[in-house]
């Protein structure tokens, strides 16, 4: 936001019969401009408004932030001039629990980072420790870590629009998409114990194979899940009203793309083909068949369809798994208390929402002396700055939905 | 504390409601009495010389207490209706099917605090659901339910509907201006934009209409259409009742038009601050419209109040019963018809299934009897009273219309300020006016004086 500027003039007393102070002397004493001088930077801006311009506090209660997210929104009219997202009502200091806690207890903090796709916010953690021990993971456990995470991605997506549908007003999607997840998270729920935190993935594998209530859920689900996702996509893609308020809304071209270090789908909106499970291969997926979906416009529908094509890939991929599945354990031998090499090790994945990463340093001892946390929400909640301006008030929330941050991860 | 105050306080909330109310109308009734025994015959004499008096304020009052439990049943309605499409179960605890949700609803409106926030304006923000709810319930006056079923006809009935109608503006403006909050500021500024765009094209496609039909009478309109259903106006007006509908929908702002209360961009635009029984009659005077819109374009475009078919003359079927002729045979048939009918009814179920105790079955068998004579009455008032079927056809259209709000608040996000504003200068105004001069350039060419 601009600079503050000379406020010398806010030390004079107001008058009385200022008509600003006049405004119902029953409510109580009104004072539109306090006698002392602005103490931040907003504050002083918000006496020298332009005419016809305003502040609104959009959050951290709004329907539609996605969580505790603040916007300081400067209208001009109905038009987005200038916006401040205020952050960290969601904060708890994971890293320094992390620091806190031992290899194995780390893992749990990393899980409610992200309460959607928690599982990607395990997995570049647990990358990072076992290439701080120098782990031989399992066959088997690389496989089910991928069947989990890739229905982990596909809960994540499916929630994404009914989310985006619900931000532009419609009712309904939003409940097809719980559908999917809830059926997922059953899944989840089943093979991990859990249905939201999982906690399941282990230095060296998994918590645990797979079982039967999980599998009979699973090949249930499969069954249908292609036509069913068709189905709840295409209440959205063939509506006239969607689809034109979408198309050409918050465009970004690669050289923005890439200047705000957007990664995930976000970015393979804008054209570039960039993909952790290809560019920088870990676990099983060289083994694996997918494509990268892509598109030019760099617009939110583009942004909106890069994720329908997502899901698509995501069912491809478990198909494969399903079918290419080793036998064997599901998790290394691994002493209970973890002392590595002293050193550092940094890990990235590839998540529903961008590049999850986590950069470890061990000392020695059995507690990482520094864990920091990338999370792509945080990432893609600053483009919010180069997108919004300029737009409505309702596009405003029609980019926000269409980057999918999630203030978990945000605020860490 | 005196002795008075101290009994006062002991009372329960009942004793202090009854204590009130009870010396209030003690004294209401006999100043009432007081004033017929004095003055009764020229009060009466008045009223018979000015029946069009006595006819208003029945109408006004019936349509003034109508408009809560229809406003109820669309409430209940859309509950349900959107429950379903989002394949939910919706409202299913108070009353059977949940059907009773919207009275607690409104009950719990009434109890809430009667809340006003720091630096709104009282008196406007007070007066504003007034405005709006009042608006609602005027239009409904001028609505033809049935032959003969109406508050009032105007002969300008049209014309008042859309004064009328512009007029909620005023009290949503009213309310998103007074309630110091920058949300309500553009919810209030939103439908003032949206409401008066839309009021050109709802008025000028109408125009069309009142061409071919030579009369803004609302009740006149519904006799033009009567007959078969070839005779409505929507097969003369197609361009002009669909431009209507899209008109309509933006008037009642009804998604996707629903700009003025976008929960996803303005929190709930005007009515941000309001709760209690303030917020319920915005919500209140919401459903009404619909009701309002729907019976509007039933009105103008679809008949009416008639049936979609007419029967030939010899078909019609004329009840005559003239129960004094029965003479003690009726009141025979009154004391023994009932028992044997519920004997007769209860005895299927007796025989059939031989775990029923006997009270079960007769239970049963008083249930099929007043069912039957429900069903009896209610198809003699259809086939023989005009006004019943008028007024079953006109609430059966209008559902149907209410029905299609509701499915596409349902299905259909919404709009964008500056594509609503565009869709109405831009279409919807040039549409309806080659409606207008299509339909002038047919009625001079196929019927010149």
């Amino acid at each position: 936001m601009t600079a503050a500027p000379p406020h010398g003039h806010l030390h004079q007393e107001v008058p009385s019969d200022d008509p600003r102070v006049q405004l119902d002397e029953a409510a109580g004493v009104f004072e539109p401009v306090p006698p002392y001088p602005p103490r931040t930077e907003r504050e002083a801006e918000f006496y020298t408004l332009g005419d016809g311009e305003m502040f609104i506090n959009m959050g951290p209660q709004h329907p539609s932030t996605h969580g505790v997210l603040r916007i300081v929104l400067k209208l001009d009219g109905e038009n987005v001039v200038d916006l401040d997202p205020v952050l960290g009502y969601l904060h708890r200091g994971v890293e320094k629990l992390c620091e806190n806690s031992d290899y194995h207890h780390s893992i749990a903090y990393l899980d409610p980072l992200e309460y959607i796709a928690s599982l990607f916010c395990e997995w570049p953690g647990v990358l990072a420790f076992e290439k701080l021990l120098d782990v031989q993971v399992p066959r088997r456990a690389e496989y089910i870590r991928v069947l989990a995470t890739e229905l982990n991605r596909i809960l994540s997506h499916s929630m994404f629009i009914g989310w985006m549908a619900l931000d532009l007003g419609g009712l309904t999607p939003i409940l097809y998409g719980l559908i999917e997840r809830d059926e997922i998270a059953e899944m989840l729920g089943a093979l991990t114990g859990q249905r939201l935190l999982y906690n399941y993935l282990r230095i060296g594998g998994v918590n645990g194979d797979l079982n039967h209530e999980f599998m009979s859920r699973l090949g249930d689900w499969m069954s249908r899940a292609t036509t069913q996702i068709e189905a709840n996509t295409t209440l959205l893609n063939e509506n006239e009203i969607f689809v034109r308020r979408m198309r050409g809304l918050g465009t970004m071209d690669k050289e923005t793309a890439f200047r705000m270090a957007m990664t995930g789908p976000n970015l393979r909106a804008s054209g570039v083909p960039l993909d952790f499970r290809r560019a920088h291969p870990y676990s099983v997926f060289p083994e694996l068949e997918f494509d990268i979906p892509t598109r030019e416009e760099g617009d939110c529908l583009a942004r909106y369809l890069v994720r329908i094509d997502e899901i698509k890939q995501s069912l491809r991929i478990i198909d494969q798994v399903i079918h290419n599945m080793p036998d064997g354990p599901v998790i290394a031998k691994l002493p209970r208390l973890l002392r590595p090499r002293p050193g550092r090790a940094y890990a990235a994945v590839e998540g529903p929402r961008g590049q999850y990463a986590a950069y470890v340093i061990s000392d020695g001892t059995d507690q990482p002396f520094r864990m920091r946390i990338h999370d792509p929400s945080f990432v893609h909640l600053q483009a919010v700055g180069v997108l919004m301006p300029g737009h409505l008030i309702a596009d405003a929330m029609a980019v926000m939905a269409s980057l999918d941050p999630i203030m978990g991860g945000v605020d860490k | 504390m005196t002795a008075v105050a101290r009994s006062w306080s002991r009372l329960t909330l009942a004793g202090k409601i009854l204590f009130t109310v009870v010396p209030i109308l003690l004294v209401l009734t006999a100043g009432l009495l007081l004033v017929i025994v004095l003055a009764g015959k020229p009060i009466v004499d008045f009223l018979a010389a000015n029946m069009w008096l006595v006819r208003f304020v029945v109408a006004a009052t019936a349509v003034l207490l109508m408009s809560v439990p229809s406003a109820f049943l669309i409430i209940y309605m859309e509950m349900k209706v959107i429950a379903l499409m989002n394949l939910r179960i919706g409202p299913d605890r108070v009353g059977p099917f949940g059907s009773l949700l919207s009275v607690v609803h409104g009950l719990k409106v009434l109890m809430k605090e009667d809340f006003s926030p720091t630096g709104a304006d009282r008196l406007v923000f007070t007066l504003a659901p007034v405005v709006v709810y009042m608006s609602a319930v005027m239009s409904l006056l001028v609505l033809p339910f049935a032959p003969r079923i109406f508050g009032a006809d105007f002969n300008i009935g049209l014309l008042y509907l859309f004064a009328i109608g512009g007029l909620t503006v005023v009290g949503l403006l009213m309310g998103g201006w007074s309630s110091f909050n920058k949300y309500s500021l553009l919810g209030g500024l939103r439908s003032a934009a949206q409401v008066i765009s839309y009021e050109i094209p709802l008025t000028l496609s109408v125009v069309g209409l009142l061409i071919l039909a030579g009369t803004m009478s609302l009740n006149q309109l519904s006799i033009n259409q009567s007959g078969w259903f070839t005779n409505w106006y929507v097969f003369q007006q197609p361009l002009g009742a669909l431009i209507f509908f899209i008109a309509a929908t933006a008037e009642a702002n009804r998604t996707p038009f629903d700009l003025t209360e976008a929960d996803s961009e303005i929190v709930a635009g005007f009515a941000t601050e309001y709760s209690g029984m303030r917020f319920g009659f915005f919500f209140f005077a919401e459903y009404v419209n619909v009701f309002v819109v729907s019976g509007l374009i039933v009105t103008l475009f679809f008949g009416g109040w008639n049936a979609p078919f007419a029967w030939p003359e010899a078909w019609a079927i004329h009840l005559n019963l003239d129960p004094g002729s029965l003479g003690m045979g009726l009141l025979f048939g009154l004391l023994l018809i009932p028992p044997i009918l519920i004997l007769a009814l209860a005895a299927p179920f007796y025989v059939g299934r031989s775990s029923l105790p006997w009270w079960q079955a007769l239970i049963i068998g008083f249930v099929l009897f007043n069912l039957l004579v429900i069903v009896l009455i209610g198809g003699w008032a259809f086939i023989s009273l005009d006004w019943v079927a008028g007024l079953l056809w006109f609430l059966l259209k209008s559902y149907v219309f209410v029905f299609i709000f509701v499915w596409m608040r349902g299905t259909l996000p919404r709009v964008r300020i500056d594509q609503l504003m565009g869709f109405a200068w831009k279409w919807l105004l040039p549409a309806s006016l080659l409606n207008l001069f299509v339909t002038a350039l047919a009625v001079i060419v196929i019927s010149p004086r």
